[in-house]
């Protein structure tokens, strides 16, 4: 144990001379958090806010009630402005997307909108909108509520008529709107386990990066048995075994080391909120075990140095983005969605998420399975590793 | 001739690599029909439906919504599925629909549906599609109601009445109206955008890569070597910036025509993206040749060069569209045009989207020549130095 230890120690002391794994698993991951983070946060915190015009040609009770409904729609009053006026709108006036200056939508109620109404001819709301967009499927759909309710008030009243009844039409009309619906649509609160934008990034980069963080650690046996101090170690007093833990230890230091300074640094600089820290240590722990496997396996198995480097950062990549460290590839559903549970990556980044929106004992299924990765590609590499160090 | 021997070298070295045909070749366009596939598609927001009635009201709802534009609909047999997809973020919203929906609307009694949100935007127009079919689904029965609250007769008096009159009434209808053009880059087809951005991330990544080698013939002494024959150093920086162009412009090449026939992509005027081609190739080898001259070590190249190449794109528009950053972050937009890319991007905007010809990609590929002069008179100047000293 003591020899696995001087030679972890001797590793680890070459790897901050060399400066490559520093760049590699600190410098690179940060350097890319810092760009995603900017250029996604201004797009996250995009906040939502639609300008509208009504045109009301009629100024009838119609209008009135339609601009009322419009400012109570959707959250609130602040993000729907709402500007009437009589005379008709150029279509040109209703260009998309120009914030400020234009409207994303305008309703037109058309002249003898509310007589229409009430007197079962024929009438027709008209909606112009930007192609596409958030605030143009709201106004389309409140559109579409709003004729819904006058389609109801007409029914109702007719029934109501046909009944017996002897109100005149228009305060039967306001009494059947009163109606509350037979159906209501609460609003249900769902935890959010999705992780903000500039937490996603810093932590997806950070297990991308470890990988290729730990693969310098485990590659340093084949470097050594290239340069032939591989033959002097085995050579030395002492178990093979002490030599493969020895090159373990070092990884494992490595990659811990590197995810703690992303994990501190991302947290101060770009405001990352990784979560519970307990939680987050166990599903680091889990991610530096399934890398070191995994990698273990490349360098069990390649026949040199060279051949292994390759190997390992193909593996690391195709794993990082099956994986959904670079994009949400769960919300892309399908088969690509469930595919990317074969990697570690994507076991890691969904802990974090259920850690986010949860509590410490949500991690677990995830820990669970990073360790197991780790135990499985471990034996694997073991196999591949104890051939390739007979003399 | 000499620089070509030594750009043929270069290559040979290259192609020997087996695993550089699988990340210039191969995986470029995994990746391309991974994007493009997952994420080229509508983005219209989707609701996850757990319907647990049985009934035909419920089963009706379901389908209203199925037929509503601008919403996706995803049914879930369980509601902890549809609870889990939902706090993920994998669905923008989740509708449940109770078991006693269709029993407690015929007889009357008010029912809920309960819309499960994250408290996002995209959920704002979820809502107000619900909320509208809602309404459009419970007309008779609400009607009824007041027929029944008036005390002008029962309820079921009400229904039978209510029933005949909506045959008879007329509807009132809402008539949608579109203005302006499609947001450029919503015409683009499902692979377009996405093999535009990804073929510039490409070249410049895999050329920047290339620097490895270039240090290792420095490192190893074979340019030293190649300096003692009778060889004019600028023939040698000639031939190591040709084997490395070669290089940039092959793969390039193959991802413009591998996305043509295998996923149709629209590249636009064959000459004009050429030409985009050729300059941007020339960028990305110039930043090659410059970052081969400035560092010793080639591992850290390397893990400089994967910073550099995915830093430089995703500033410059081959993550997130360039008009995203026009819109939402104005500041961004003008900071993307320090990078090569956003120019190339631009210049195939140009071409595709306002389908010019090469004549209108001209100022951007001033531009583009612009950087690869600078990158190159660089780093022979640096190369110079270091070999000639």
């Amino acid at each position: 144990m003591r020899q696995a230890w001087i030679i972890a120690a001797k590793d680890l002391k070459l790897r901050v001379r060399d400066r490559s794994a520093f760049i590699v698993g600190i410098i690179a991951p940060l350097g890319l958090a810092a760009i995603f983070s900017s250029i996604f946060n201004p797009i996250e915190n995009f906040d939502f806010s639609a300008t509208y015009a009504v045109v009301d040609q009629d100024g009838g009770l119609v209008a009135t009630q339609f601009v009322g409904g419009l400012e109570q729609f959707g959250a609130g009053a602040e993000i729907i402005k709402v500007a009437t006026r009589k005379e008709a709108i150029d279509l040109a006036d209703v260009e998309p997307f120009t914030s400020g200056e234009g409207v994303d939508a305008a309703f037109v109620i058309p002249p003898g909108f509310s007589d229409a109404i009430q007197s079962d001819r024929p009438a027709e709301l008209e909606v112009i909108s930007g192609p596409g967009g958030v605030a143009a499927s709201v106004a389309v759909a409140f559109a579409e509520q709003f004729a819904s309710e006058m389609t109801f008030a007409r029914i109702a009243v007719a029934s109501y008529e046909s009944l017996g009844g002897t109100d005149d039409r228009l305060s039967a009309g306001l009494r059947a709107l009163a109606t509350p619906s037979p159906v209501s649509l609460e609003d249900l609160h769902a935890a959010n386990k999705e992780l903000a934008g500039k937490t996603f990034y810093a932590a997806g980069l950070a297990i991308f990066f470890l990988f290729f963080t730990v693969q310098f650690g485990v590659n340093s046996l084949l470097d050594e048995r290239h340069a032939g101090t591989l033959r002097r170690l085995m050579a030395a007093p002492m178990r093979r075994s002490s030599i493969v833990l020895g090159k373990g230890i070092m990884s494992f230091v490595l990659g811990l080391v590197s995810m703690v300074v992303l994990i501190v640094a991302t947290t101060l600089l770009f405001g990352a909120e990784w979560g519970n820290p307990l939680g987050v240590f166990l599903l680091v722990v889990g991610g530096i075990v399934s890398a070191l496997g995994i990698m273990g396996i490349v360098a069990g198995f390649a026949k040199t140095a060279e051949q292994a480097q390759n190997y390992s950062s193909m593996l690391a990549v195709i794993l990082g983005f099956l994986g959904g460290t670079f994009f949400p590839v769960g919300q892309a559903g399908g088969i690509l969605a469930d595919l990317r549970f074969i990697t570690p990556h994507a076991w890691f980044m969904r802990g974090l998420g259920d850690l986010a929106g949860g509590n410490v004992a949500d991690v677990f299924p995830a820990v669970g399975a990073l360790l197991l990765f780790g135990l499985v590609t471990g034996a694997i590499a073991a196999l591949g590793l104890k051939k390739g160090l007979q003399p | 001739m000499k620089a070509f021997t030594i750009a043929g070298i270069n290559l040979r070295r290259f192609v020997r690599d087996r695993s550089n045909v699988f990340w210039v070749f191969i995986f470029p366009i995994l990746l391309i029909l991974v994007l493009g596939s997952a994420f080229g598609g509508s983005s219209d927001p989707r609701l996850g439906i757990h319907n647990a009635g049985t009934g035909p009201l419920a089963a009706d709802l379901v389908a209203l919504l199925r037929d509503q534009p601008g919403l996706r609909v995803m049914g879930f047999e369980s509601r902890n599925d549809l609870v889990a997809t939902t706090e993920r973020g994998e669905i923008e919203a989740g509708l449940l629909i109770p078991g006693d929906y269709d029993s407690a609307l015929q007889s009357g009694v008010p029912t809920s549906v309960d819309l499960m949100t994250r408290g996002e935007e995209e959920a704002q127009g979820i809502r107000g599609n619900v909320q509208s079919i809602l309404t459009q689904q419970s007309v008779v029965l609400r009607a009824a109601g007041f027929v029944a609250s008036e005390g002008v007769g029962s309820f079921a008096e009400g229904l039978d009445s209510a029933q005949l009159a909506s045959a008879r009434i007329v509807e009132v209808t809402v008539k949608v109206s579109e203005v302006g053009e499609q947001l450029g880059f919503l015409q683009l087809g499902r692979f377009d955008s996405s093999a535009q951005q990804q073929l510039l991330l490409f070249v410049f990544l895999t050329s920047l890569s290339q620097s490895a080698a270039l240090i290792q013939t420095r490192r190893l002494g074979v340019a030293r070597r190649m300096v003692s024959t009778p060889t004019p150093v600028r023939t040698i920086l000639a031939g190591e910036g040709l084997g490395r162009y070669a290089i940039a412009l092959l793969q390039g090449l193959f991802i413009m025509v591998g996305t043509l026939l295998f996923f149709n992509v629209d590249w636009g005027d064959p000459i004009g993206a050429a030409a985009i081609l050729i300059v941007f190739s020339l960028v990305g080898s110039g930043a090659a040749m410059l970052m081969g001259a400035l560092f010793d070590n080639d591992q850290q190249a390397g893990g400089l060069g994967v910073l550099f190449s995915l830093g430089l794109a995703a500033l410059g528009g081959c993550m997130v569209p360039l008009i995203i950053f026009e819109f939402f972050a104005p500041t961004l937009f003008n900071i993307a045009h320090i990078t090569p890319h956003a120019w190339g991007l631009e210049a195939f905007d140009a071409l595709v989207i306002e389908n010019g010809t090469v004549v209108d990609t001209l100022p951007y590929l001033g531009i583009l020549l612009a950087y690869a002069a600078v990158f190159y008179l660089l780093a022979i100047w640096r190369l110079r130095r270091v070999l000639t000293h």
